[in-house]
């Protein structure tokens, strides 16, 4: 029976399988696209010349596409992939086609190998395809002879980038619906959310555990890939396993720092060779040609300056933001959640220092006085259209209803008192971090009585909740 | 030419019976096993069912087969015959296919009053409350229970639990959960429990379900609720009544967390 099952599944198979998984293929012609700020550039700085590169070259070399990625070895990114060295040098006056390895103490031994690249020594930069490995003796068989004989030492990555080529995989399958594949949040499905999916490319993340001036880390983008956003379009991933999370992370990193990357890069240029500055210098009488020398020596000489300083800070950023002293940590553990200090909550949240009601409004409902104000753009210094806050990404933020009892960043009371001490990031939440942090904590408490009562120990109630609250907290 | 035509069409209801046939050892029956009481219940109703289907279906093909054949082996030349109905054979297609409905709407009467109606669940959740509330939302399911030793009520409290996609309960008992929406039509759906409920806006429904073996049991979204519908997945964790308990007593440590390191444990 078990046979002529099996061949009635095969038969089924071939009969349906054409037609299953046409146009389910792995489509290879995707690619990132520029922002905007690149593409308001003059036509010479975005492909450059012959000899000197222009801003989209620089991008790509250091990033690539989605099919071709480059592991940029200076990001603070988790490429995948596992160190080893050459453990002998291999005999110069034959083609070399099989080598051995060695792996630092701690390095597990991996059970397949399909690629190897060199890192260091003569075979730098060179990727190898894998034959056959073994595992007992650590020798791997090459598809093809290396051109240069690498020598004892040599530094050497084992399917190096697989944890970001895995990211890519899971990203475009479950995110790049909503955040696009660039990460410019402006995926197909984009449109109809509300409030809009996160642009990664200013590299700013809004729900982090660290302080003000310091990037989402890790674990924070991996708490809300595993736990969604309450209030948001942005669903919990949680039964994904840990690795797959972790890839995902990494590439949304990459593409935060590929953003960050460019959008620096562009702006560098922006104020001299963006096309309304070169129109505008135009028509004060300097000619094109000129503007177009100018820019090919600054390309070639201060850009590449830029350009480091640029990576240098995009790495310390980054890696800071993994460190112990860049997390909010509180000096003193949680205030009891009594009435008392509720109400010294709400006085804080209703004082002129604080003034948290300006935008959250006396009774909490998130419609303070501000959001009927126009703001100015601060890029453009114009006024915007429509009343009220806006976010680096030009988006209406709505300050938080606090009776509606949903926190986009976490409900633990250390996620409202890492909003509070580090604002939340790219709006118009600010910092708070000078506030002593018994007060925060106050807030904190007052903050999370909201949706149960706006004014503490007004109802009768709230006078037997509080002791039991203050119980569960300590 | 004719009879290959009769062979042709009779070929078909054979394939799609075999198919029948050899489906539960290929596993594209049922997802395995009904995992609760309720569930074999409900999977014994279903072979009623299909025993009862499966009968007339062969029944209808094997006439279908005789007629096909019988007038393929006819000559050219002969005329073909009218009938104008048989008002003996329609009152017997009529009252047969009768009684056999009412004979189903009968016997599954009590096992549709405990799957369905309230005031039939077991007398432990009607006393007990439901553990858990259940949120579906485009695309995902969002958990709140009560603090541990308090009963669910239907607004949130300020000590409540939070959690998403991953349901906890405790096995050996019937327990009942709180089923809503915060959007659209969403169906909470778990293949192994043989259970499917329908949550509507604006309404809380009451499911209940037992699991008598721990381990972990899916739920799917079985409405479709739009382009994300694929993604709810989640997860129902059934795990003994002590598991159960730590499990919220580590979500509410969790959920307390208030980042402060004391100082002891930064020196060390």
């Amino acid at each position: 029976m078990s046979l002529t099952s099996n061949t009635a599944h095969r038969l089924i198979a071939i009969l349906v399988s054409p037609i299953l998984f046409a146009g389910c293929s792995d489509r290879g012609d995707s690619s990132f696209v520029y922002s905007d700020r690149t593409l308001s550039l003059m036509n010479e700085a975005q492909t450059g010349f012959k000899d000197v590169k222009g801003v989209r070259e620089l991008v790509d070399e250091r990033f690539g596409n989605p099919q071709t990625l480059v592991a940029w070895q200076k990001l603070p990114v988790d490429f995948g992939g596992i160190a080893c060295s050459v453990a002998t040098t291999p005999d110069a006056s034959a083609a070399v086609k099989s080598l051995q390895f060695e792996f630092a103490e701690g390095n597990s031994v991996p059970e397949k190998v399909s690629s190897l690249q060199f890192v260091t020594g003569a075979c730098s930069g060179e990727t190898a395809a894998v034959l056959k490995w073994d595992a007992a003796t650590g020798t791997a068989t090459l598809v093809s002879a290396l051109q240069n004989a690498p020598a004892q030492g040599d530094q050497v990555t084992f399917d190096g980038g697989s944890t970001l080529k895995n990211g890519r995989m899971l990203y475009q399958r479950h995110c790049s619906h909503c955040h696009g594949t660039s990460g410019d949040g402006n995926g197909p499905t984009a449109q109809y959310l509300y409030p809009r999916p996160r642009d990664y490319r200013h590299g700013v993340f809004k729900f982090t555990s660290t302080n003000d001036t310091s990037k989402a880390s890790r674990n924070d983008l991996t708490r809300i890939v595993k736990q969604g956003i309450p209030g948001t379009y942005m669903p919990s991933f949680l039964l994904l396993n840990d690795s797959d999370i972790h890839a995902i992370v990494e590439y949304v990193r990459f593409l935060a720092m590929r953003g960050e990357f460019e959008r620096k890069t562009a702006s560098s240029l922006a104020s001299s060779f963006s096309r309304d500055a070169v129109t505008s210098r135009v028509k004060e009488g300097e000619k094109r040609a000129e503007i177009v020398e100018e820019l090919k020596a600054f390309i070639g000489a201060d850009l590449k300056d830029e350009l480091g300083f640029i990576s240098d800070e995009l790495a310390e950023t980054w890696s800071v933001a993994q460190t112990e002293e860049a997390l909010v940590t509180p000096k003193i553990p949680r205030v009891a959640d009594t009435i008392e200090s509720r109400r010294r909550g709400r006085e804080l949240y209703l004082s002129k220092t604080l003034n948290c009601a300006n935008c959250h409004g006396i009774s909490g409902r998130g419609d303070g006085p501000q959001t009927t104000d126009f703001e100015k753009n601060p890029v453009t210094n114009e006024l915007y259209p429509e009343p009220g806050l806006h976010d680096v990404w030009d988006n209406l933020n709505q300050p938080r209803n606090l009776v509606y009892g949903i926190y986009r960043g976490g409900r633990r009371p250390i996620d409202l008192f890492a909003r509070i001490h580090a604002g939340i990031k790219g709006s118009r939440m600010p910092s708070f971090k000078n506030v002593e942090h018994e007060d925060i904590w106050h807030i904190v408490n007052y903050v999370l009585s909201v949706p149960y009562e706006v004014e503490p120990g007004a109802s009768a109630s709230s006078q037997a909740a509080a002791p039991a609250a203050a119980a569960a907290s300590l | 030419m004719k009879k290959f035509w009769a062979l042709f069409f009779y070929f078909w209801p054979i394939v799609a019976l075999y198919f029948c046939w050899i489906a539960p050892e290929s596993n594209w029956w049922f997802p395995g096993e009904a995992m609760s009481p309720m569930g074999v219940r409900i999977e014994s109703l279903f072979y009623l069912i299909l025993w009862i289907v499966a009968i007339v279906f062969i029944g209808t093909q094997a006439a279908l087969g005789y007629a096909l054949w019988k007038s393929a082996a006819r000559d050219e030349g002969q005329k073909a015959w009218y009938s104008h109905g048989s008002h003996s054979l329609e009152l017997i297609w009529t009252i047969v296919p009768a009684f056999v409905l009412v004979f189903i709407a009968l016997y599954q009467m009590d096992v549709w009053a405990e799957y369905r109606v309230q005031s039939f669940y077991p007398d432990s959740t009607r006393e007990e409350g439901s553990v858990a509330e259940l949120a579906a939302r485009q695309f995902e399911w969002r958990i709140r229970y009560p603090a541990p030793g308090k009963k669910l009520s239907d607004e949130p409290e300020s000590d409540d639990l939070y959690w998403v996609n991953e349901l906890h309960v405790p096995t050996g008992r019937p327990v009942k959960i709180n089923l809503r929406t915060q959007d659209v039509q969403h169906a909470f759906f778990s293949p192994q429990l043989r259970l499917k409920q329908d949550a509507v806006p604006g309404l809380i429904i009451p499911v209940w379900f037992e699991i008598p073996e721990a381990g972990e049991y899916d739920i799917v979204c079985a409405e479709l609720c739009g382009w994300g519908h694929y993604k709810m997945r989640a997860k129902i964790v059934a795990e003994s009544e002590a598991a159960y308990k730590a499990y919220l007593n580590r979500l509410q440590d969790e959920q307390n967390e208030d980042g402060y390191k004391a100082a002891e444990e930064e020196t060390n």
